[in-house]
Order: C-alpha cells, then sequence, then structure tokens
C-alpha cells in the first residue's frame, strides 16, 4: 500500500520544482513525484488540493531543554512541537545541563528522540564547542561528532575571547564540522534586558545595543575568512549585522546566517507594558531592520530561517521583566509567522519560503534532508501546509512546554496540516499511532 | 477593574489635575488644623522591595492622615528572599485581604506585573529607572505653589536622567500639563534614544537650563563611577553642579528643586541648597500630600461605592 498526497503544489527547491502534482510514499520512502504519479486501489489517497506539498523541513536552531532542563522542555515534547510545526528535522542546542560536551550525552538525545512516545522527527544534535560551554577549552570535537553532531556552537554563551574562537575553527575546520555562532560581546549588552532604543528608554530598562551584536558577527567573519571554517551566524537581527554578514561574504568568507521570525516580525515596540513574552535575545529591533532584514530575506544575504525555539516554564517568566529569562518558544509559530508576515506580503515566493525553511539549512548543514527527490533522504520526509488557513495562534494550546511567545493570539494565514517522517506522525492537530520511524 | 496609579506616562491631563487638586485640599485641610480621616478604614501594603527611609515614611505619614491601616513588607526578612515570586507574594497579600498595595521595587514594571494579580489598587512608590509617580505629584505641586502654573514654563532637568525615575515620571507630567521640558547631562547618563521621551536633550548646561524657571537636580548615585560612567565626581560638579554661577544662565526667578538625598558639593552647592531659590524642603512636606492624594484617588471611587 502507498500514501498518496495527491494533486498538490509540489514545491522543492533542491530540484527547482513547483508543479501541481502529487507525491507516493511507500514502505517510508518517497517514491514518486510528479503529475503523471498513478494510483492504484487500496493506496491511502490525501486530496491536497490548494495544499503546498513541500521536503520536510529543518530547524536549525531550538533548545530542547534535557538534560537537566526537563521543567522547560524534553526532547519528547520538544519534538512533537517540532513535528506539529512541520519540522522533520530539528537541530538541537548544546546549553543544556550538564552543556551537550561529550559523546554519551549526544547517545542520551538519540535514544530520547527514538523514543516511541517523541515527536518521531529527526534530532540533530549540536555539540557544545567549549566544555562546559564556558568558553575556555575546546570540546572533545572529534568524538563528538563520531557520536553524530551534525555541528557545533557556543549558543547561550558566546565565546568571548576572540583566540579561543580562532582555535575552535582551526579545530572545527579539520573535522569537517560547521560552527554555529552567537554573536554577542556580553560587555556591551550588560545586564541590558531589551533593545536599547527609544522603548528601554522610555521604560527604563537597561538596553542591549546594536553594536553588541555587530562587533561579534565581525568578529567572527573575520576569524572564519581567515582560518577558511566555515560559520554560520546565528539569528541575525540588525541592519548591521546583515551589513557585515555581505560583507564577510563579499569578501569570501564561508558564512551563511539566519533569522528567527520574531526578528522579521516584530519590533521593540512589542515590548509595550514589560511583557516578557517579548524579551529574547538579541532582543527584538526597531522598523527598519525589520525591513531591512526581510530585504536581506529576499536578496539572499540571509540564507534561511530559524525558530530559536527557546521555552520556559511558566513561572519562570511571570516574574519583572529584567529578571525574566531571554528567549521565546517557536517551532509551533515558525511556518505560520513566516507565511503570514514574509510570503503572504510577497516577501518570499513560495518556493523560496520552502526553501530557507528547509533545503538551504540541510545543505548548510550538509543533511540528508530539504530534499523530495526519491531515495536522497533516510526515510520520506515531507511537510504538507494549507498556504491559505486563517487562523489563530494560541500558546496555550501547543505540544511545546513552553507557553512563551510572542505570537499568542495572533491572527495567522498559512498552517502546518500534515507531517511526514517515514510514516504519518502528524495530521489534524494530534499524532497518528501508527507512526514509525527507520 | 481597580483604579492603580502605575506610571505617569499612562495618566491623562485630567486625572493628573484631579489628583493634584486633591493634594492641594488635603494640603490646605490638614495644615489648617482639619482632618482628612475617612470614616471607614482600608488596609494598605507597603511593599519595599528595595530599601527607601524616605518614601516609606512619607507613605505611612499619608495612611496616617486617611486613617488607613499598614502593614508592612520587605523584600529581605520575607518569603523573597526563601525564593518567592513576586506573582505568589503578591496572591499571598491579596488573599490575606489586604485592599491596596504601595510597592517599591527594583525592577521597572514590577508594579504593572503586581497589578495584574491584585485586586485592589496598586500604588508605584518607585520602580527601578521607570517611574515615581508621587514624586512627580509632589513636585507639581511645589511648582505650582510658586510659580502658580506649569503651562508654558521652562523646566530643566539635569543630571543622571538614564537612571533617574524621577526624571522619566516628572517629565511626563511636566509635558502632559504644558511645560518645555528639557533634559541636561552628560553623554553617559543620557539616554541613547530619547524619542518616546517628552523633552529635548542638552549636554551642554548653560545652554541646557538657559532662561529657565525651574532647575531640577537628579541625585547622582556614586556607583556610575564604577560603571565606567563618570570619569571623577569632581568633574561631573565642574560640569553639572547648580550653583550661583551656573544658575546665572536660568530666569532670575528661577527655582531649584532636588528629589533627595542631597549630595552637596555635587548636584549643587550649600549657597543653592539653602537659599531662597530652592524648594528642596517644600519638596518633601508636598511628597506627603502627594501620597495622601493618591491613595485617595486610587480609592476614591471604590469606597463611595461601598458608603452608598
Amino acid at each position: 500500500m502507498r500514501t498518496i498526497l495527491k494533486n498538490g503544489r509540489i514545491l522543492d527547491p533542491s530540484s527547482e520544482m513547483d508543479i501541481v502534482g502529487s507525491v507516493a510514499i511507500e514502505a517510508a520512502q518517497v517514491v514518486d513525484v510528479g503529475d503523471d504519479v498513478r494510483e492504484a486501489d487500496g493506496d491511502e489517497v490525501y486530496d491536497c488540493t490548494g495544499l503546498w506539498i513541500s521536503p520536510g523541513l529543518v530547524d536549525m536552531h531550538a533548545h530542547l531543554r534535557e538534560p537537566g532542563e526537563s521543567h522547560r522542555e524534553t526532547i519528547k515534547t520538544g519534538t512533537q512541537a517540532a513535528a506539529a510545526g512541520g519540522y522533520t528535522t530539528v537541530c538541537m542546542m548544546p546549553n543544556t545541563t550538564p552543556a551537550l560536551d561529550n559523546p554519551a550525552l549526544v547517545d542520551f538525545i538519540f535514544d530520547r528522540a527514538a523514543s516511541p512516545e517523541a515527536g518521531g522527527v529527526f534530532v540533530a544534535p549540536v555539540g557544545a564547542l567549549t566544555t562546559g560551554n564556558e568558553g575556555r577549552q575546546i570540546s572533545d570535537l572529534s568524538a563528538l561528532k563520531r557520536a553524530g553532531i551534525v555541528a557545533a556552537s557556543d549558543e547561550g554563551a558566546p565565546i568571548q575571547n576572540a583566540n579561543v574562537m580562532r582555535r575552535a575553527m582551526e579545530f572545527c575546520l579539520q573535522l569537517d564540522l560547521p560552527i554555529m555562532a552567537h554573536c554577542e560581546d556580553v560587555a556591551l549588552t550588560g545586564d541590558g534586558c531589551m533593545n536599547e532604543g527609544a522603548m528601554s528608554a522610555m521604560l527604563g530598562m537597561k538596553g542591549m545595543p546594536r553594536s553588541a551584536e555587530e562587533v561579534a558577527i565581525m568578529r567572527n567573519c573575520l576569524l572564519s575568512l581567515n582560518t577558511g571554517c566555515p560559520v554560520h551566524i546565528l539569528r541575525v537581527s540588525t541592519w548591521g549585522a546583515v551589513e557585515m554578514v555581505r560583507q564577510a561574504k563579499y569578501l569570501g568568507a564561508p558564512v551563511t546566517c539566519d533569522v528567527s521570525p520574531h526578528h522579521f516580525s516584530l519590533t521593540e515596540d512589542s515590548v509595550g507594558e514589560f511583557d516578557v513574552n517579548f524579551k529574547t535575545t538579541p532582543p527584538l529591533r526597531t522598523e527598519i531592520d525589520v525591513e531591512l532584514v526581510q530585504q536581506a530575506l529576499q536578496d539572499g544575504t540571509i540564507d534561511c530561517i530559524a525558530s530559536d525555539h527557546s521555552p520556559y516554564a511558566p513561572y519562570e517568566v511571570h516574574t519583572p521583566f529584567d529578571e525574566a529569562p531571554f528567549g521565546m518558544a517557536g517551532l509551533e509559530s515558525a511556518v505560520a509567522a513566516t507565511l503570514t508576515n514574509l510570503t503572504q506580503r510577497g516577501v518570499l515566493s513560495p518556493l523560496e519560503t520552502i526553501r530557507q525553511l528547509s533545503t538551504t539549512p540541510a545543505q548548510i548543514l550538509r543533511l540528508e534532508a530539504g530534499t523530495l527527490k526519491p531515495g536522497a533522504t533516510p526515510v520520506a520526509q515531507v511537510t504538507v501546509i494549507d498556504p491559505n488557513m486563517e487562523w489563530t495562534f494560541d500558546a496555550t494550546h501547543t505540544f511545546s512546554k513552553g507557553k512563551n511567545s510572542p505570537f499568542d493570539g495572533m491572527q495567522m494565514q498559512g498552517k502546518v496540516v500534515l507531517t511526514f517522517c517515514g510514516g504519518e506522525i502528524y495530521r489534524d492537530g494530534s499524532f497518528g499511532s501508527e507512526r514509525y520511524l527507520i | 477593574m481597580s483604579k492603580n496609579l502605575l506610571a505617569i506616562r499612562h495618566l491623562e491631563e485630567k486625572q493628573i489635575a484631579e489628583i493634584l487638586n486633591i493634594a492641594a485640599e488635603f494640603k490646605e485641610t490638614v495644615t489648617g488644623g482639619g482632618s482628612i480621616a475617612h470614616g471607614r478604614s482600608r488596609t494598605v501594603g507597603l511593599l519595599f522591595f528595595e530599601n527607601s527611609t524616605r518614601t516609606r515614611v512619607a507613605f505611612e505619614q499619608a495612611t496616617h492622615y486617611l486613617n488607613f491601616n499598614i502593614v508592612n513588607f520587605s523584600g529581605t526578612g520575607s518569603s523573597m528572599s526563601k525564593g518567592e515570586t513576586l506573582k505568589d507574594t503578591i496572591l499571598t497579600l491579596r488573599h490575606e485581604r489586604i485592599d491596596g498595595l504601595v510597592m517599591r521595587h527594583k525592577s521597572s514594571g514590577a508594579p504593572v506585573l503586581a497589578a495584574q494579580y491584585f485586586d485592589g489598587p496598586v500604588v508605584n512608590a518607585g520602580d527601578g529607572q521607570h517611574e515615581h509617580p508621587t514624586q512627580a505629584i509632589g513636585d507639581a505641586l511645589t511648582i505650582l505653589e510658586r510659580k502658580g502654573d506649569i503651562q508654558g514654563l521652562r523646566v530643566a532637568i539635569v543630571g543622571d536622567v538614564e537612571h533617574s525615575r524621577v526624571a522619566r515620571s516628572n517629565a511626563w507630567l511636566l509635558h502632559k500639563l504644558g511645560a518645555e521640558v528639557r533634559f541636561v547631562g552628560p553623554r553617559t547618563l543620557m539616554p541613547s534614544h530619547t524619542g518616546k521621551l517628552p523633552g529635548t536633550v542638552y549636554y551642554d548646561l548653560a545652554t541646557g537650563i538657559a532662561d529657565s524657571d525651574v532647575v531640577m537636580c537628579l541625585r547622582l548615585q556614586k556607583e556610575r563611577m564604577s560603571d565606567g560612567l563618570l570619569s571623577s565626581v569632581a568633574e561631573y560638579a565642574r560640569m553639572y553642579q547648580i550653583n550661583r554661577s551656573t544658575l546665572r544662565y536660568a530666569d532670575p526667578e528661577a527655582i531649584v528643586m532636588h528629589p533627595g538625598p542631597l549630595n552637596r558639593g555635587i548636584e549643587l552647592d550649600d549657597a543653592v541648597a539653602d537659599g531662597e531659590m530652592s524648594c528642596v524642603t517644600d519638596q518633601l512636606t508636598n511628597g506627603v500630600f502627594a501620597k495622601t492624594a493618591a491613595l485617595e484617588w486610587v480609592f476614591r471611587e471604590e469606597m463611595a461605592e461601598v458608603t452608598l
């Protein structure tokens, strides 16, 4: 028996395909894609008329919080959130407790992700660049790579010492391991808790200047240029940051970067009356930043979109703004926010939208994902999106433990309706019983 | 919804005038030997998560005038030090049947959060670097007594604007009542973006206070030095001190204000602090009536309903 996703708009950036047709899945593999897919008696057929059929989405940046912080998220709830959000691969950041700096923890993560209770999507662990994520001693990256990490990162604790970062790049170049860099000069951010700007001045809140991000991006770009190590800059937020990356690419540095939905959708004004759901790092910036970040998505300076899913327990965010932790839950709103704020407004074409949510992240991390080509992925990874569905995002009804969403209550246009990863795993707001992951 | 006094920024001109009228009325009654005590009492929690003797005393005095009861709660020596969240502290007080809260907190916006979990009036007694509404009301009363009107006045707020809740509350109040507000101070102590604050920025004292009717000094916290925001206190005094010599730039009839505690010899010199242009002692007295009026204002409607 085959599963046929019938008569949808097939968007596969890996082959520049944008046609109306069908996708056939058999034995957990994509076996046929196109406008002449045959249908047999007994096939399970999903009518995808008016829907998009895309490669399973790839999120480069999520915090699944396990081990050590399961009050915020677990691999089970985080992967369920990923599947519900349309992702079939989710990269997991290493700033757990303890930090993801040894191979046993990588094994633990794979075990948890393979549990039948988990969301059934692939978890791609990102190792800690330095032991304990402390920014001093480089981790045993070769052992971590053997264990299965797809990149190494200083996420959550940006490396301040430029020489440590330089050496880390040399190690990673040798190991053929991309670096994902959290770019922040913490001396400049200090104890700031939102963008340094007109809002922070009005609210009497300590600000984080844009230069804190830009200085660090510039440093990492130059180190990448000098060492030749591929560096992926995590979630740029300012027009200056975009400009730094543009220059670095012009100079030939092997750098890429992503942006998170909140940074191309919202500004510092959203903080309103000290609303903790709008606290993140880098902070929400200003209108000109949103405009130029969108432009950079359009011209390719920004390579892709990542959720920066950072869930927290409710009690952790029911605090005064300056005491709250940085970050927003994002896995279940990222696609809708992208469609609503970019695609529907003509910033990105449907094909470009999928490229930035799936194909490019897979290419940057060299994953067997981000494509519908038969046999190109270990199992079928397909996401079906209704681009026109109008709905209201309700953070209280999400799979993630983190309800700290800046999009809570927002009107959205576009929704993930089906996520296949091997077998069918997510449809109509719930998980099927027969899913299997090979 | 209970009536709160969380920020002057939130108020309409009319509401500010209401509170100012109550304050002036109360001052006249009390200083004339009369009573403003309510027949029926309310219990107000004084929540000082950050130390402040002066503001606490002024609020205690205000509650005495109104015949309100108070319960004291301080951040240290309470469950806050045992790790209780602000939310739970507020819910506790709510269910212990406290009627209203007066709150001082080191975090900007903390009273806004408290008001979400409390079901009676909340009065902000200073939150982080955000606002200190009753200070501004007392200061406005002082200006009204000395100048007769606020409309059209030039007011220069001098000093550490960036870190000052007094500056923000005063700027909003004076702006809403029609004064021209100027922020004067060094770049390191001035917000880098003032587009959402009601005032014009001056880095030079002489031009900043030129022809001003009111010169309002802000307290300089010594820790700004260790933050690298000042090279020395002496340098600050040289550039921004209000004294007989610098006051020449202001209007000859200008008054000088300071929220206290004074750093004599730094923000202003003895001659000005003790001179006839100084309003420092009036500010203290009016601060009490401002706080009395604030409590009256937030409780007034609700208490009227009860007596009906």
